[in-house]
């Protein structure tokens, strides 16, 4: 009975985590949101008796892909010209 | 050494290799200005047979705003598309939904998954393939095939990404200066402790593939998530000192040639009922199962190396 | 007897460490600058983590799973401080309300307006 709570209550944080990781429009919170959903799902798998798959989705999906995201988002300067947009913000203020 | 003839860089056979690699175009040699005197005819022919159709400049914005209403077919059709992708959208989920309503439920006796095809593989896979974890006997025995073809697909991504991201030699690389020396001296002497273990670990998975949950797969990307830790933590150019191009290219097209032989090996002798020279041990040491011990280890090299290779090509655009 | 000492302090060590990930969980939505919350994240990252294993290790004593909480422990005291303040450096580097949460040494802000 408590398994099966609290396997509704991770297939729950799964579905917002989905729809967050598609609505938001930060594209570094999008991809911390996905990186969230991956432990999730790697969670999911132990549940289900399939440690195989659990460990590669810990290391895939959360680990390796996410870099992989971030050095994209780097390649394409969209960390770098919010991080300008900021320090421009700073100076201002002042 | 080789000899190169002093005409060798005039010859067509280098001009062909350079217009191949793009760095010459291929116009002055003999026989081409014939078929451009033809192409350019072509051209003009084309050209004067579709001058009516050509608009022609528009100077005035008056005008420009007349004919943008004139066509704004263009914008009414955006409009449709972003509907119709809703309705797509919300089809295909009730679709879908529609469907799961008529599954049989989690884990129920009469589900079609539940046929003499895993009944067989739970009892007699242990005494067939000789592992203890079964999951790595369906998928490096059973269904080899499909792994087989997985590790290709890895391969072929690795070079679809060389071939979009790595540099030329003349190109100057991305990385900013500073920023190749690496982090901060925390992550680096934490880095020091941890990256041991993290390939420790994933050696351990991918060794006790057979024996234990895990296998080539998961040992790989634990491995090459360890890499790209320690490129990350200690800069390229320490990376570089043990794992650089030369390396990568020698373990992983080693790797896959070795996989390949093995197993061909594998589904020869299967597919003609033919005892492997290979014995199988007993179950549960860890030299056991066969030919699966030595695939295990080929598959994760090659997975560890694909996943440091698309971090490198990714952060600096060469390996 | 024995097993019930064993058992009351396996469980004052989890529930302890139960509150303290609670408490932790209040602090993230209670406070409302970054490096504040990252502040009250990381105690739980690391005290509540440490006190719950500490409790599993308690009860089952001195066995092979024992020994390998403990390395998730060693682990976990290793990778989530250094995780934490790479964010928390991260942080100083772009946030623009940094001056008005705390307090800033001089050549510590000049070498952020640098870099």
């Amino acid at each position: 009975m408590i398994v099966k709570i609290i396997m509704l209550l991770l297939v729950l944080f799964l579905i917002v985590c989905a729809l967050g990781a598609g609505f938001t429009k930060n594209l570094l919170v999008s991809i911390v949101i996905f990186m969230s959903y991956s432990l999730v799902m790697s969670i999911i798998w132990m549940f289900l008796s399939a440690p195989d798959l659990a460990i590669t989705e810990a290391a895939v999906g959360a680990g390796v892909t996410s870099v992989l995201f971030f050095a994209t988002l780097r390649r394409i300067n969209a960390i770098d010209a919010r991080d300008r947009k900021e320090e421009k913000h700073e100076p201002g203020k002042e | 050494m080789s000899r190169v003839r002093s005409d060798y860089e005039k010859s067509f056979r280098a001009r062909f290799r350079r217009y191949i690699s793009g760095e010459e175009e291929l116009k002055d040699v003999d026989y081409m200005p014939l078929f451009e005197k033809q192409i350019a005819d072509e051209r003009a022919e084309d050209e004067k047979a579709t001058e009516h159709y050509l608009v022609p400049p528009i100077k005035d914005p008056q005008e420009d705003a007349r004919l943008y209403a004139e066509y704004s077919g263009i914008k009414w059709f955006r409009r449709l598309y972003q509907v119709m992708a809703v309705v797509l959208c919300v089809a295909i989920c009730g679709v879908l939904i529609y469907n799961i309503a008529f599954m049989p439920g989690f884990g129920s006796a009469d589900s079609p998954m539940n046929n003499g095809v895993s009944e067989r593989y739970l009892e007699k896979g242990e005494e067939e393939t000789g592992v203890t974890n079964i999951v790595t006997g369906l998928i490096i025995s059973y269904r080899g095939f499909d792994t087989f073809g997985e590790t290709h697909v890895l391969f072929i991504a690795t070079i679809a990404v060389m071939i979009l991201l790595k540099l030329r030699k003349d190109e100057k690389p991305v990385v900013a200066e500073g920023e190749e020396e690496g982090g901060d001296i925390i992550l680096t002497t934490i880095a020091r402790v941890l990256v041991p273990m993290i390939f420790l670990f994933g050696f351990y998975v991918l060794v006790n593939g057979h024996l234990s949950p895990g296998g080539g797969f998961s040992g790989g990307a634990v491995m090459g998530a360890g890499l790209i830790l320690y490129s990350a933590s200690f800069g390229f150019t320490k990376t570089a000192k043990f794992f650089n191009e030369k390396i990568y290219d020698i373990i992983k097209v080693g790797s896959l040639l070795l996989y390949s032989m093995l197993i061909g090996y594998n589904l020869f002798t299967g597919a003609n009922g033919i005892a492997s020279v290979v014995p199988l041990g007993r179950a549960g040491e860890i030299l056991s199962a066969g030919l699966i011990l030595p695939i295990n280890i080929l598959v994760g090299l090659e997975v560890a190396c694909t996943m440091y290779a698309f971090y490198a090509l990714f952060r600096k655009g060469a390996i | 007897m024995n097993e019930w000492v064993v058992f009351s302090f396996a469980a004052i060590l989890i529930i302890g460490g139960l509150l303290v990930s609670l408490i932790a969980a209040f602090g993230l939505f209670k406070f409302r600058f970054a490096l504040n919350r990252m502040h009250a994240a990381a105690m739980c990252d690391t005290l509540a983590i440490l006190l719950v294993l500490l409790g599993l290790i308690v009860i089952d004593g001195a066995s092979i799973l024992s020994l390998k909480l403990g390395l998730i422990i060693v682990l976990l005291w290793c990778a989530s401080p250094v995780s934490s303040h790479l964010l928390a450096n991260m942080e100083v580097i772009v946030s623009s309300k940094l001056k008005d949460n705390c307090e800033v040494p001089e050549q510590e802000e000049g070498g952020a307006s640098e870099s």
